[in-house]
């Protein structure tokens, strides 16, 4: 029988998430197509949505109703610690914060344990099933942002601020960052491939989280994501791309 | 401006040397400048020695590191530079002795000369108000090796010729560079876009978040060639150090840009990286 996987969130990120689950062979099943404990090949629940805090706690209610108790559940933390999510949950102590990012790309996974779940050797069975699936696990501690996500959009946020004061143009920047640091990308087209939302969640999440002017968003992304500039898949981020079929060009 | 420039570089330090280097190479006449005949002297063995490292690996004949070399003339005396058309200083990285220098090379050369800083860390803008003429004065932001690292920053400071920073920006990518014109904000473009990659990595092994060895780990499988920790340790933690320094108090103090008490422990105590054989890695001598 084929394992399952109950996936909640949206594309692009929930289409990657997809594609690594068919590649391992394994079932990907939705909220709504998961009826309540009829569930015993679900496996674990991945929440790839970053925000807001409201929804994804209902979704992750609802998740927990649908499957066996000991069933890990692992939440996207860009934007959230785990300890905070998993206080909602009747079973907190089998939820971990992951960062759902470069899911394909990368061969080690991200993940933190909420302070519930220290001492639960329950806890253990998410971690095993990452390496079962071939990634090296990178377990960390609970603050939003992870390593990767963290990193990252703290670059594409001094981008974003440099562009608004017109210190460089965004292929400038671009060019200037992968040919004088080597850097696989430069930090604009790299925040177009993965999300602009993204990149605002993880900052908003560290600003809140801990409270201190250096994470402050650059209000050019706030502008970008109110008007739904999102990136490639919006067909606008910093850059203009023709309209993406779904499906196809993932980050 | 045409590929004839007579070009003139300040300071025969690593910098300075490199940019000599890449000058001669693509093919113009380079007057090398410094202050004693020691630190020049020294400076053109490293080029020679990197020249002909380049000859035995067959990416260079005979003939043209012998004409690169040609190309190269050291001074000691400003008053040889008279007939340049374009001056790159790369020497200690102080206000006061760049602006010293610029303010002696200014009654020696043509009013029409371009004159360029390879500083990284200090304003642009400051230096150049030393010049009765600071509109021809612009950054040339080399990248260390400068002869192989192909990114120059072209950086137009308060007081500088758009004009003439775009020359120069076209001149650099006709010598076969990459330039990209910049604002004289501390840091420029790389050196302050990079920060976080520096800064943020400190602050995450301090939360508590992840060890050294698992950030460089993540952000090495993320797509960058190495890691912040390793990179630091490559570059001097030291160095590496003075950059975020530089661009923190650049920015009166922006909380975005502070640097974390760790790094600068590492500093007090010597453990620079590789070049001390312990920095955040341990290395053997």
């Amino acid at each position: 029988m084929m394992n399952e996987v109950l996936l909640i969130g949206e594309a692009p990120l929930a289409e990657e998430v997809h594609q690594f689950f068919r590649n391992k062979k394994v079932k990907v099943r939705t909220l709504s197509e998961v009826p309540p404990y009829e569930n015993g090949r679900v496996v674990a629940v991945m929440d790839v949505t970053a925000g807001p805090l409201e929804s994804k706690i209902t979704d992750l209610q609802m998740a927990e109703r649908l499957v066996a108790s000991e069933v890990p559940i692992f939440t996207s933390t860009l934007a959230y610690c785990a300890t905070r999510l998993a206080a909602n949950l009747e079973h907190p102590e089998r939820l971990s914060g992951f960062s759902p990012l470069l899911l394909q790309e990368s061969g080690v996974l991200e993940i933190s344990q909420p302070l519930q779940a220290e001492d639960a050797p329950v806890w253990e069975k998410g971690v095993h099933l990452w390496e079962s699936w071939g990634k090296r696990v990178e377990i960390l501690g609970d603050e939003p942002g992870l390593v990767f996500p963290r990193t990252w959009a703290l670059m594409v946020n001094e981008a974003a601020w440099l562009l608004t004061e017109r210190g460089a143009e965004s292929r400038d920047i671009d060019r200037a960052m992968k040919q004088g640091t080597r850097h696989p990308f430069g930090p604009l087209e790299w925040a177009d491939r993965i999300g602009i939302d993204q990149v605002l969640w993880i900052l908003k999440g560290l600003f809140e989280e801990l409270g201190e002017d250096r994470y402050r968003p650059a209000p050019l992304l706030r502008r970008m994501v109110y008007a739904n500039r999102l990136g490639r898949r919006a067909g606008r981020g910093f850059y203009q791309y023709e309209k993406m079929e779904v499906g196809k060009g993932h980050a | 401006m045409k590929a004839g420039q007579i070009c003139a570089v300040l300071g025969a330090g690593t910098m300075g040397g490199g940019i000599a280097q890449f000058l001669a190479t693509a093919g113009c006449e380079t007057f090398l400048y410094d202050i004693d005949e020691e630190p020049l002297v020294k400076g053109l063995e490293s080029i020679r020695a990197r020249l002909l490292r380049l000859e035995e690996k067959k990416k260079l004949s005979r003939e043209a590191r012998e004409s690169v070399i040609a190309r190269i003339h050291p001074v000691t005396d400003l008053s040889s530079l008279s007939h340049v058309t374009c001056v790159i200083e790369a020497v200690v990285e102080r206000l006061e002795v760049k602006r010293e220098l610029f303010a002696g090379v200014e009654k020696v050369v043509d009013d029409q000369a371009w004159l360029a800083t390879n500083t990284s860390s200090l304003s642009v803008t400051e230096i150049a108000t030393v010049l009765h003429r600071p509109e021809r004065m612009m950054g040339l932001h080399f990248f260390n090796p400068a002869m192989i690292m192909p990114l120059v920053e072209v950086v137009s400071g308060e007081r500088t010729d758009e004009k003439v920073a775009k020359q120069a920006a076209e001149w650099m990518s006709n010598l076969g560079k990459e330039a990209v014109m910049v604002k004289d904000t501390p840091g420029f473009l790389v050196n302050r876009v990079a920060r976080p990659f520096h800064n943020e990595a400190y602050r995450i092994v301090g939360d508590g978040v992840a060890e050294k060895s698992q950030v460089d780990r993540i952000l090495r499988e993320a797509g960058f060639p190495m890691g912040p920790f390793e990179l630091q340790d490559l570059i001097g933690i030291d160095i590496n150090y003075a950059a975020s320094v530089a661009v923190y108090e650049g920015n009166f103090q922006d909380p975005r840009f502070r640097p974390h008490p760790a790094q600068r422990k590492l500093v007090e105590s010597g453990a620079l990286g590789r070049k001390s054989g312990r920095g955040h890695y341990t290395y053997d001598e």
